[in-house]
């Protein structure tokens, strides 16, 4: 990950949100993208020029653009028009953004175009995100990565964000995926939880 | 056999896809695929099919398709009925906060270049105020307090024009609780389908999110209605049956609002039997 004077910063076409620029580096925002944050919080995982990422809940596609800055092709899912209509315009300026409009949760209706990756990143406010990144998982490597972006609000907002997260801990653990680490992403996102894996078995 | 964007494969023998960006896209659409024992594409396939020359071209062209086809859908779903009335009412409720900000301002800045001016004992409507000050000359106070009265022309104008649509595109809905009450549930539903797909029970909370999780995650009571309450048959019945009232009738909004999604028309029986229901709810015990 490169970082100037201790902000990170990705290179590439700038102006895509109005983001600053340092010495001709686009500066990545913790506090508007909550991978940038989890670089802040000192997690180490380097997005490398090889890397093919699968990226679910793409939105407006401002996270988006700095992932392929860093890497070779991101497939880029997601289901609302809005958000899509600003996705596809830095996606046709980004030679290297697949825009997928498709529901994440159904993997069935994308899979003939998306082909296996190195790292899904998974960052859906829904509740039922450990089973979505489970239907994901056989475009995962093996031995590739997942990073899910767990806003627990999304998945029960009586509950403890605390116990939300073990809860999904657990699912993904016995669908084996291995846990390497979780964060949360405070005092960037609140109630916000990181949780980065490895996929340990093929996918299919 | 395995199918693809690019061609179908089956038994290591590739069987390629050669129409052009268009007709791939429409390929892609009806494509099935069963997700056990499937194996994502892979670009050297594509080359091997001939599709590719190599993998920056079966990026660029898969990006072409892609491109396409989200275009397309994002047509689609923004030629649905429902998505302009979304945004006007919408509009229509955000022209209401401002003109009441607006005009709060004006009164309290007239107020204060008229020391002895008091609104005490007067029964003047703030509507009526304004008039008076963008009578006045004032310099940019008036201009001001005639811009709100030009926005609240627009604003009825806009509210007129709510009321149509959402009779057209709501009608069983409309007619149970009025065009622009209809149109906000749709607003806070997300659009018809979502708003067809909903129990009579959220339909009644719909708009009284705030109060809702406070009930849920303490002690305070449950709301008995939510945007509903705007409707004279919901706050003009009296307090001990107002709760029932919301209730039938929102469980009626919801048949309805499947009515209005997947006939479309006006059903004039479950009318006539929805209305006598919700009026018999809402006499006096």
């Amino acid at each position: 990950m490169i970082w100037v004077d201790g902000v990170l910063v990705s290179i590439g076409e700038g102006g895509v949100y109005g983001e600053r620029i340092i010495r001709g580096a686009r500066v990545w925002d913790p506090y508007r993208s909550k991978l940038s944050a989890l670089y802040y919080k000192g997690t180490i995982l380097d997005l490398t020029p090889d890397m093919r990422v699968l990226y679910l809940g793409a939105a407006h596609g401002t996270t988006v653009s700095h992932v392929a800055d860093y890497t070779e092709v991101v497939y880029a899912v997601e289901l609302a028009p809005r958000p899509m209509q600003e996705l596809l315009e830095v996606a046709r300026r980004r030679r290297n953004i697949v825009p997928v409009m498709a529901d994440a949760a159904h993997p069935e209706s994308y899979a003939p175009l998306v082909e296996m990756v190195d790292l899904i990143y998974q960052d859906i406010a829904q509740p039922d995100q450990v089973g979505i990144a489970i239907r994901n998982r056989i475009f995962l490597k093996s031995g590739g990565m997942l990073v899910l972006m767990l806003k627990t609000r999304s998945v029960d907002v009586r509950r403890e964000p605390e116990d939300v997260l073990s809860d999904t801990e657990a699912g993904l653990t016995d669908a084996g995926i291995r846990i390497i680490t979780h964060e949360w992403l405070e005092p960037y996102h609140h109630d916000h939880a990181a949780i980065v894996c490895r996929n340990e078995i093929s996918g299919t | 056999m395995q199918s693809y964007w690019f061609g179908d494969i089956s038994e290591g023998v590739c069987m390629p896809f050669l129409g052009d960006v268009s007709a791939t896209a429409d390929r892609v659409r009806v494509l099935r695929v069963n997700l056990t024992d499937f194996m994502p594409p892979d670009w050297q396939s594509a080359v091997g099919c001939g599709v590719s020359r190599d993998r920056q071209d079966y990026i660029s062209r898969l990006r072409e398709v892609c491109i396409l086809l989200a275009e397309r859908r994002i047509w689609e779903e923004y030629q649905a009925r429902d998505v302009s009335l979304y945004q006007m009412v919408r509009t229509l409720d955000e022209m209401d906060t401002v003109i009441n900000l607006l005009t709060g301002r004006v009164i309290d800045w007239y107020q204060v270049t008229r020391p002895s001016f008091s609104r005490k004992y007067r029964r003047t409507p703030p509507r009526n105020l304004v008039r008076t000050i963008s009578g006045k000359r004032e310099g940019s106070l008036s201009k001001i307090a005639s811009d709100i009265e030009r926005l609240s022309e627009t604003r009825t104008l806009l509210a007129r024009e709510v009321s149509d649509t959402a009779e057209n595109i709501l009608p069983n809905c409309s007619a149970l609780i009025g065009g622009l009450v209809a149109a906000r549930l749709l607003y806070q539903a997300g659009g018809l389908s979502a708003l067809a797909r909903l129990p009579g029970s959220a339909i009644q909370v719909l708009g009284a999110r705030t109060a809702l999780f406070s009930h849920l995650r303490g002690k305070t009571p449950p709301p008995k209605h939510g945007i509903i309450f705007q409707h004279r048959r919901v706050h003009n019945a009296p307090p001990e049956v107002r709760g029932k009232v919301a209730r039938v009738l929102s469980a009626k909004l919801a048949i309805a609002a499947r009515l209005d999604r997947y006939r479309g028309v006006k059903v004039p029986e479950f009318l006539a039997e929805a209305q006598a229901r919700i009026d018999a709810a809402g006499a006096r015990p």
